[in-house]
């Protein structure tokens, strides 16, 4: 379970501060696919990355497991599994080898790795890559290979950045069908998206951002609901005022 | 500890299946720099060799001044030539090394025992290949001089020794090592760099290149700890550098025996225990190289700004080289505790087989240690910083 509460963080530039995110709170449940929508620049990614503990915020809470970040954040670190906008994979290593660096930077043992490098190669369906160097993988060969990296632990939450981001149209519902099994194993759930349609079809919940601020969050019939709108994403484009940066 | 070993091993099997770097840093890299020093050495040996036992050739302008001199000089065995018309030209142009003048007024001088002039005309500002030639005209015109010298003497009823009131001898004490200490001047700069710099790729590649390639921050998500990945990439960096050190080595010792410097009285001790000991010197330098190119590395917002610094680097371990060049000083305990100047210090110091002291031993690898452990605490800093895995 992921916990959020008012977070904020701002950035210094030559043109001034910037509120990248700006109170910012919300509950990942277990068991439950929670949806980060919003434009591009809405402060999603700033979010994550304070929830992941690359960045620390400047005000505000964020409890992972009931595990306070700022106070253990590798313990924290332990139990997430992340996939952070930047997903690069090494070129010179094979799948296989990608992951289990991974698995020993989280201090398992190699046989576990094996173990689970083998459960996340069935499920993510890459038998065929599995042994392969990743230079020359495609882009969907190159985020199933970065996500199974990032599950190698077995963690009970899940944060992934825009997972769809530069996939086609087979991927993506292969992908979307994984998270769902992760949600079906009981694990928390929690990505960020642009794509209303995506967060549509798959989200128990939906936490829309805009300016670095939360402006609508429930499930989607409590949207429509609350807004008035029929449509999902004329709710949408209701809750953060306009259609900008929105697909 | 665990964290360090499993990133310092993902580096280097990175870096070895990377085989264009391989190449050019493990093999051309430690081949090139003795293959040519080698062959430098090789160069100056011979032509050192040739010009001290080859037949003296020597052009002289006016023979007919001072005919016994020529027959003296061809007794001595100098292929004595004719000068060509207009000597100084030659000379400029380098057609000759050296040719001897023999003044006009030789013979009235000679007969009114006044001191007969004879020119002998070079270009010192190519003392480097000439100078051998000049100095055994100088010596055979000199010896000339002293014979006729003291059979107007002897002629006179004067003992010859009462003209050299003095005499002079040198004695050498320096041994063939020592000696060829001076040709291999050079080669501590080569050495320091090579385990300066030979981390460079790595160390970049591993930090900017990763940052770059955008799988640092799912790197620093593991809940390794940012000092211990840090480490593991500077170590795989320090260890590619030794590894490239100890093949350059390697190669100094295989070919630098096959050269002839025993001929010019020159021994060039460089075999296993030497070259050993030049690597432990080098230990300290290799890390101190791999932290401060992580740390520039952590510290340039890009691969292209990281390595616009490592180009200035380049001209810091030739600062102790030049000052000494242009100042040879006497080795004190002090300099040693002074970065590169300390590492040349004792490469020569091993070059010209002199015995090294433990506290020697001690100041040089002890200062060189600290200094790499100082900059390595300042990258652990730096890359704590947030924006180190955002890039731009």
């Amino acid at each position: 379970m992921l916990e959020v509460e008012n977070l904020h963080k701002a950035f210094r530039t030559k043109t001034g501060t910037v509120r990248a995110v700006d109170g910012v709170s919300f509950r990942a449940a277990d068991g439950e696919i929670t949806g980060l929508l919003g434009p591009n620049g809405a402060g999603k990614t700033t979010a994550l990355r304070m929830l992941y503990t690359l960045m620390a915020p400047d005000q505000g809470a964020i409890r992972v497991d009931g595990i306070d970040v700022a106070k253990d954040p590798t313990a924290a670190r332990r139990r997430l599994g992340v996939l952070p906008d930047a997903r690069g994979i090494y070129k010179r290593l094979t799948c296989r080898e990608n992951i289990a660096y991974f698995g020993r930077l989280h201090g398992m043992a190699e046989a576990e790795i094996a173990r689970r490098t083998d459960a996340l190669v069935s499920a993510l369906d890459m038998g065929e890559i599995a042994d392969r160097r990743t230079e020359g993988f495609s882009q969907g060969q190159r985020t199933k290979t970065a996500i199974a990296r990032a599950l190698v632990h077995d963690p009970r939450n899940v944060i992934l950045d825009e997972p769809t981001n530069g996939l086609d149209v087979m991927t993506t519902r292969a992908l979307r069908e994984f998270l769902k099994r992760l949600r079906a194993e009981g694990r928390c759930v929690l990505f960020s998206s642009h794509v209303m349609q995506e967060v549509a079809a798959l989200c128990d919940r939906i936490v829309i951002i805009a300016h670095g601020r939360v402006v609508a969050n429930g499930s989607a019939e409590e949207l429509r609901a609350a807004t008035g709108e029929a449509s999902l994403e004329d709710a949408f484009v209701k809750a953060i005022g306009s259609a900008e940066g929105l697909h | 500890m665990r964290a360090v070993l499993t990133v310092w091993a993902k580096e280097l099997i990175d870096t070895f299946r990377d085989r264009r770097t391989v190449l050019t840093s493990l093999l051309m890299g430690p081949l090139l720099g003795p293959l040519l020093l080698a062959g430098m050495l090789s160069m100056m040996v011979s032509q050192q060799v040739d010009r001290a036992e080859r037949r003296l050739e020597l052009p002289v302008a006016g023979a007919e001044h001072a005919p016994n001199l020529v027959a003296w000089l061809k007794r001595q065995g100098v292929d004595v030539k004719d000068a060509p018309a207009d000597v100084d030209r030659a000379i400029r142009r380098q057609e000759l090394d050296v040719v001897l003048v023999i003044a006009p007024a030789f013979a009235d001088d000679w007969r009114a025992n006044r001191p007969a002039l004879v020119e002998v005309v070079h270009d010192a500002s190519r003392a480097q290949q000439t100078g051998v030639t000049i100095a055994r005209v100088k010596a055979l015109i000199a010896q000339y001089g002293a014979e006729i010298g003291s059979m107007r003497l002897v002629a006179r009823g004067v003992h010859p020794g009462v003209s050299s009131p003095i005499a002079v001898a040198e004695r050498d004490l320096s041994t063939p090592e020592a000696r060829s200490g001076m040709m291999l001047s050079f080669l501590p700069y080569i050495l320091i760099l090579g385990a300066f710099l030979g981390a460079m790729h790595v160390a970049m590649d591993s930090t900017a290149g990763e940052r770059e390639r955008q799988s640092l921050e799912p790197l620093l998500a593991t809940p390794a700890a940012r000092a211990a990945i840090m480490s593991g990439k500077l170590a795989a960096a320090a260890s590619f550098a030794l590894i490239a050190l100890a093949l350059t080595l390697a190669a100094i010792v295989v070919t630098f025996p096959l050269m002839p410097t025993d001929k010019i009285g020159m021994k060039i001790d460089l075999g296993l225990p030497a070259a050993l000991r030049m690597f432990a010197v080098l230990v300290p330098i290799a890390l101190f190289g791999a932290a401060l190119l992580t740390l520039i590395s952590a510290y340039a917002k890009s691969y292209k700004e990281a390595q616009s610094y490592t180009s200035l680097l380049l001209l810091l371990p030739m600062i102790p080289t030049m000052v000494l060049l242009v100042n040879p000083v006497k080795t004190e305990a002090w300099m040693l505790a002074v970065p590169f100047l300390g590492q040349n210090q004792m490469i020569m110091k091993l070059v010209r087989a002199e015995t090294i002291g433990a506290l020697e031993w001690g100041i040089a690898l002890g200062a060189g240690l600290a200094l790499a452990a100082i900059v390595w605490a300042l990258a652990a800093r730096l890359y704590r910083r947030e924006q180190l895995a955002i890039s731009a």
